[in-house]
């Protein structure tokens, strides 16, 4: 007989798996992320139909609860998440500053040919 | 000689106008770089340009991206009018436009790369004093170079120079960043005193103790990244 928690750890495992291929259908997931995140759900769904199987990595790594590991291993996959995502949004925000950097630098550009040349003025053209 | 002085500006309304009308007279090319600013810094600093055409070059980022982010923009577009020498000018109005002639004098003579004008500490406010200390230990610490001033907004770089320094810091931290670039591509440094000109509005921009710390906790983070 399963309990409750085995259930919900089982269907929060398939959903995630699902979400995972819809992402990764829509081009929203590169291969490795979609590998990544499928070992992810598929090793809390295992863990949830035998949760004593935690028990003998457990053992094998010293720290004796099998459900302390899970937690641990959440933990760490948690800070290592935060980081990447950290340096994700460090990348973008470069990469905000090289485009808002080369629009005003070209905004400028076409704004003195303009002057230099008031044929390809726009406002000039209306008149 | 191309002479460049490119000034960043980010809400300085109050100041920017003055600012420029100090600089105009001295025959140089400007550069303002409004750093997505939300009052009229880009409307006063365009009327005023417009008085001198041909002088001055207005930048516009169209969102805020930090002092670092804008002394870039504004040095890439004094590289790309073929500056020979490129001066940074704070726009809060607490530089003396005469000193720009004492930063590039040892460049025009050959005898550094970049200047960088150093302001005199004992003048200085209690706070920005100690603002300014922490950010000098913090250069010498994380990058072993020990400068009077390190986060002077005044200083001049040659054309060689600019091309070589690659500032990535998009805010504050862009001062010792600059200096690290220095050591890193093994130019030619060199301190020179100006004056400050410390007013009420000044005062409450720029490096004091919060920036400082703040500053330092980036830079912890940037190692442990």
């Amino acid at each position: 007989m399963l309990m409750i928690y085995q259930i919900i750890g089982i269907l929060v495992g398939l959903l995630g798996i699902v979400v995972t291929i819809i992402r990764f259908r829509d081009g929203k997931m590169s291969l490795g992320m979609l590998t990544v995140w499928s070992v992810i759900w598929i090793l809390v769904i295992v863990i949830s139909f035998y949760p004593e199987s935690t028990g003998f990595f457990a053992t094998i790594t010293g720290i004796g609860r099998g459900l302390d590991l899970i937690l641990i291993l959440g933990l760490i996959g948690c800070y290592y998440l935060i980081f990447r995502i950290y340096n994700m949004i460090e990348n973008i925000e470069e990469e905000i500053t090289e485009l808002v950097r080369e629009i005003a630098i070209e905004k400028k550009d076409s704004e003195s040919n303009s002057k230099d040349n008031p044929k390809n003025d726009p406002q000039n053209k209306r008149k | 000689m191309k002479l460049f002085v490119v000034i960043p500006a980010y809400n300085e309304d109050k100041t920017i106008k003055r600012v420029l009308e100090d600089l105009l007279p001295m025959e140089l090319d400007l550069i303002v770089v409004d750093d997505g600013s939300l009052d009229k810094t880009y409307k006063k600093a365009h009327e005023t340009l417009d008085k001198q055409p041909n002088h001055g070059y207005i930048y516009r980022h169209i969102i805020n991206r930090g002092l670092g982010a804008s002394l870039k923009t504004g040095i890439e577009a004094a590289l790309l009018k073929n500056a020979d020498i490129i001066v940074t000018f704070d726009a809060d109005g607490q530089h003396h436009p005469e000193d720009i002639k004492n930063v590039i004098k040892p460049i025009i003579d050959g005898k550094a790369d970049v200047v960088i004008g150093t302001r005199d500490f004992n003048e200085m406010p209690l706070s920005k004093k100690l603002g300014n200390q922490i950010m000098n230990l913090i250069t010498l610490i994380f990058y072993g170079i020990h400068v009077q001033d390190s986060q002077s907004g005044l200083r001049a770089v040659s054309r060689n120079a600019a091309e070589l320094i690659d500032i990535h810091s998009r805010d504050y931290g862009v001062s010792s960043e600059i200096i690290y670039e220095i050591k890193k591509s093994n130019l030619k440094m060199k301190e020179v005193p100006i004056k400050t000109i410390y007013t009420d509005y000044s005062l409450s921009k720029g490096t004091d103790t919060k920036v400082g710390l703040k500053i330092l906790a980036k830079l912890i983070r940037n190692i442990l990244k």
